[in-house]
């Protein structure tokens, strides 16, 4: 019953339900720290109970009752609620009682007032904070416990402090700018979601120090996290009070970690065999039984699954395989762990069919019949690889070479090149992509080569005798890949879509197709423009980082749609598209028109253990200051100056103050004399 | 001039032992000796018609001359002053101020709730009976005690001279306060009864909720000189109780069931204050006299409000 009574005042015990507190975060107004304080109240009932008996009246005899009769009709007449005062001395003592059973019961506001002039307000908007949680009573995710906890901490704030908003992503952002109306702020707080990125307090924590540093009086951050933070020393050594709340409970969570899709020829039946290899980590305490599927994108059919037991912090190395069809290529495929569970961005995973197994290589020449035999040699050695000879001219059709194909180009150095990767041998003299190709040079001894560049990768370039060369001039030393007494003969001359390697000298010209290496420089041409072929140039995406892909250099009016069906800005340079921010994982859909005009699916990964273990939530167990910083969980108890025990004693005493007073306080006196400024009222009297 | 111990004992009052007594009791020495002052102001506004000691404010035939005034015609020449005519050549009037006998009604309310208070408010409204009675007597005027419940309970013989003091005396002792009151019923039965007016003296605590004010106002309009004399015991101006009180009528038995809170007590003053202010405003109205006795406050004031005609 108490309970009751108090929950009619908005008030709840925190040892009945400390549970549903400390997991959703949730905002009750008042805690009670000692609620068998609350017993005091029992006393209400004697208290009554005295009254009661207490008001056996008296008998006195006087000379007549005539005017205390008209007396306490005046008392009624003037005050319907005189019966009710009449028991004000009742009302005062109960009052009194009432709230020192409250006091009793430490009565505190959870979270503490938050001191500072100037706060700074990050809430981690990383994939971990889309974890499910409890939030009164209901399912909801953690970055609505944080933005409940944002709003609390807005209430707390002192008068006249004023705050900004900012939202830790892959990026740090400024939701708000420093503002003291709190009714904006707390709106800008529901514009806050989170992304399936990994978080970089780091950085929003290094914006609201810059944004503080100008400003004078007291200034603190608090970051609201679910406590995974990517960075943990990110916190360390920030110059301003940090304090970070966390909001969330440890769950149970499995989540893909890393995914690769690779195109191969199956041994047995010697058919082009798609190969799917994933990396499913378990982070929970219990093992897990999942179904590990794979489908196309737009496509209900399961290309493949299989069923696993991960053991708890388990991580196991899954692989699906499928034979693809001629029209599969370059499609989605969508890979899925089930059954799902709290946070969902981790179960699912994104990649893209390869584009053949055989890595298409275009070898153009003034004269296709005299091309070099050693080149064409060593790119037929290798079986993943299917050669076409074309002339130069040939380059500049439409469609005459595929998008992503590896191209070599002896003799010649046109001005546009299409397809992906590219190799000039011996070009003429003059300018060629960025490298001026000058004189000739006679039996170089070769000096170096860049060892740490992909291409030059294994190979050794020692004793290789050369009888003539071009000499190259790059526009940077940083471009030069083998250096020679008399000069550069061979430069980079990549630009952000594709790779690109010139030789300045026919490999016909020296012995270097008689040694291996001039074996293995090929096939680590041949493997990046793989890998260029399969992840373009930058590499699988990650959510979070800008989308960098390669399309057609006559590519136009390029359009971009998220995996929602949201259309996002892109920037389109040089045959790179860029869209500057992935805030989801899915498949982005590009589409382009112009002479080569096509469309593609770019996949995007979360693939990150940091955000997928959302198991352990930095300090449950109450506040701890480690290196300056400040950690607390949203449902801490509140330390001491929260506690509202004195507000309510003072109540109480001012209540009891006010009984003494009332049964103790003089009548005021009607002057007899004829001039008393109050006329009182002649007494009536009965007719005659 | 003899003292009220001396008039009483007289020869001609056989019962010996009560003389010291009442003497003691209603009529201290040093009480008469302030009566015997006031007395000589003592003013009676009304006329009763008989010829007697008091001068009566109209003009009469007497021995005491007032004024002259011109003759006019019709006036009678025997009250022509000659002596006056010789020397003015002018015939005046000589005016001279007629006496009249008057006579003081004491109407002494009987009622229980007199006999309230510490010491008794009766005590008090006997002695100030005692004491005007004293003072009529002592100019030779004509006294009478009326003793009123509800209605006139007990209506003594007038008495005349300082003869009569004694037997007015014992008629206020054996007075006790009883009963209920309407002293509405017992003016208007004195003014019926009694054509002549005279000095209507009330000595009560007014504690009535009859038509008193209209009593009043018929006995003053019949020719009465009125006087009323409050008579409160201190804790009916001022309660001092505290709590929760069944408050019974000593005359009815009514109960009131009352919180002695600073509420309630400030409704009751206020009421007590509007009884003092509705006797104040008939006592204006009548040019009477209104004069609140307390019980613990020297009556020698009281007494000298009331011959001063005051209004309290």
């Amino acid at each position: 019953m108490i309970l009751e009574f108090a929950h009619s005042f908005g008030l709840t015990a925190t040892n009945v339900i400390p549970s549903v507190l400390l997991a959703a975060g949730s905002s009750a107004p008042l805690d009670f720290l000692a609620p068998k304080g609350l017993a005091l109240l029992g006393l209400l009932v004697p208290l009554v109970v005295l009254y009661i008996l207490k008001v056996r009246r008296k008998r006195l005899r006087v000379a007549s009752t005539w005017l205390w009769a008209l007396a306490k009709r005046d008392l009624i007449a003037r005050s319907p609620w005189q019966k009710l005062i009449a028991q004000v001395p009742l009302i005062l003592q109960a009052l009194a009682l009432l709230l020192l059973g409250l006091a009793l019961a430490r009565p505190a506001t959870r979270g503490r007032a938050i001191m500072g002039d100037h706060i700074a307000i990050i809430i981690d908007a990383s994939a971990s904070m889309s974890a499910e949680n409890v939030l009164d009573d209901k399912p909801a995710q953690r970055i609505e416990i944080a933005r409940r906890v944002a709003k609390d901490i807005l209430s707390a704030m002192a008068p006249g402090s004023d705050a900004m908003l900012l939202e830790a992503g892959r990026e740090a952002r400024v939701v708000t700018p420093l503002d003291r109306d709190i009714v904006r702020l707390k709106a800008a707080i529901d514009t806050v979601h989170a992304y399936d990125v990994e978080g970089d307090l780091g950085s929003a924590v290094a914006l609201a120090v810059d944004r503080l540093r100008q400003l004078g009086g007291s200034r603190r951050i608090v970051i609201v996290t679910d406590g995974n933070l990517a960075s943990p020393t990110a916190l360390d050594g920030v110059s301003l009070p940090v304090e970070v709340v966390t909001v969330g409970t440890p769950i149970e969570n499995a989540g893909i970690v890393r995914v690769d899709v690779r195109s191969g020829t199956e041994p047995t039946l010697k058919r082009e065999q798609v190969q799917a290899f994933l990396v499913v980590a378990n982070f929970g305490s219990s093992p897990r039984e999942l179904y590990v599927t794979m489908r196309e994108d737009n496509a209900s059919d399961v290309l493949a699954s299989r069923k696993i037991l991960v053991g708890p912090g388990e991580r196991q190395p899954v692989v699906l395989d499928f034979f693809p069809a001629s029209g599969d290529y370059r499609r989605g495929l969508i890979f899925d762990i089930a059954p799902h569970d709290k946070l969902v961005v981790d179960d699912t995973a994104f990649a893209r069919v390869p584009a053949g197994d055989k890595l298409p290589v275009v070898y153009a020449a003034p004269d296709p019949s005299k091309t070099s035999p050693w080149i064409e040699r060593a790119i037929i050695s290798d079986p993943a690889t299917s050669l076409k000879t074309v002339t130069v001219n040939d380059l500049a059709q439409p469609g005459g070479v595929e998008m992503d194909a590896f191209v070599v180009v002896e003799g010649a150095c046109p001005s546009v090149v299409p397809g992906g990767d590219l190799l000039i041998v011996a070009p003429p003299a003059g300018p060629c992509f960025g490298t001026l190709v000058g004189r000739t040079l006679e039996h170089p001894q070769i000096t170096s080569w860049e060892s740490g560049d992909a291409r030059m990768r294994f190979l050794s370039l020692d004793g290789i005798s050369i009888a003539r060369a071009m000499a190259l001039a790059p526009e940077g030393p940083t471009q030069e890949l083998i250096r020679t007494q008399e000069g550069t003969i061979a430069t980079d001359i990549s630009t952000p879509t594709r790779t690109g390697t010139l030789l300045g000298f026919d490999v016909g010209d020296s012995d270097w197709p008689l040694k291996a290496s001039f074996v293995l420089f090929m096939r680590n041409l041949l493997e990046q423009a793989r890998i260029h072929r399969a992840f373009g140039v930058t590499g699988p995406t990650r959510a979070g980082e800008p989308l960098r892909v390669r399309l057609p250099a006559s590519a136009k009016e390029v359009e971009v749609l998220a995996p929602g069906g949201d259309k996002l800005d892109v920037s389109m340079r040089s045959g790179l598209a860029v869209v500057p921010e992935t805030t989801r994982v899915g498949l982005y859909k590009f589409t382009w028109n112009g002479p080569e005009a096509g469309a593609m699916v770019v996949p995007v990964n979360l693939t990150s253990v940091l955000e997928s273990n959302v198991t352990t939530v930095i300090s449950q167990s109450g506040p701890k200051v480690d290196s300056g910083v400040e950690v607390r969980a949203a449902g801490a108890e509140p330390d001491a100056h929260n506690e509202w025990t004195w507000v309510l004693a003072l109540v109480a005493l001012g209540f009891v103050v006010a009984d003494v007073w009332y049964v103790t306080r003089r009548p005021r006196q009607t002057s007899l004399e004829p001039a008393a400024p109050r006329k009182p009222p002649a007494p009536e009297r009965r007719a005659a | 001039m003899l003292d009220a111990g001396s008039l009483l004992s007289h020869k001609n009052f056989p019962m010996q032992p009560s003389r010291s007594e009442l003497a003691s009791k209603l009529l201290d020495p040093s009480f008469v000796r302030e009566l015997e002052v006031l007395r000589r102001r003592l003013e009676v506004r009304a006329r009763s018609g008989a010829s007697g000691e008091h001068a009566a404010r109209r003009r009469g035939g007497s021995a005491e001359f007032q004024e002259h005034r011109p003759y006019s015609a019709g006036d009678d020449l025997r009250r022509i002053d000659w002596a006056a005519y010789a020397r003015t050549d002018e015939p005046v009037l000589k005016l001279f101020r007629a006496e009249e006998d008057v006579i003081v009604r004491i109407v002494i309310d009987a009622s229980a709730s007199l006999d309230f208070g510490t010491p008794p408010k009766f005590d008090a409204a006997t002695r100030l009976a005692a004491a005007f009675g004293y003072m009529a007597l002592a100019s030779s005027e004509r006294a009478q005690v009326v003793a009123a419940g509800e209605g006139i309970v007990r209506e003594e013989t007038p008495v005349r001279g300082r003869n009569g003091l004694l037997g007015l005396l014992r008629a206020l002792s054996t007075i006790t306060p009883k009963g209920g009151t309407d002293l509405g019923r017992a003016i208007d039965t004195i003014v019926r009864k009694n054509k002549r007016p005279g000095m209507l003296l009330i000595v009560s605590d007014f504690f009535d909720s009859g038509p008193i004010l209209t009593a009043l106002s018929r006995a003053v309009a019949a020719g009465h000189d009125l006087a009323l004399i409050q008579v409160v015991a201190p804790e009916e101006i001022e309660p001092v109780y505290d709590g929760d009180w069944a408050l019974e009528d000593a005359e009815t038995g009514a109960v009131v069931e009352v919180t002695m809170d600073a509420a309630a007590l400030e409704a009751y003053a206020l009421r007590f204050a509007g009884l003092c202010e509705e006797l104040r405003q008939i006592a204006r109205r009548h040019r009477a006299t209104y004069v609140r006795a307390r019980t613990d406050e020297p009556l020698e004031g009281v007494v000298r409000r009331i011959v001063s005609r005051s209004i309290d």
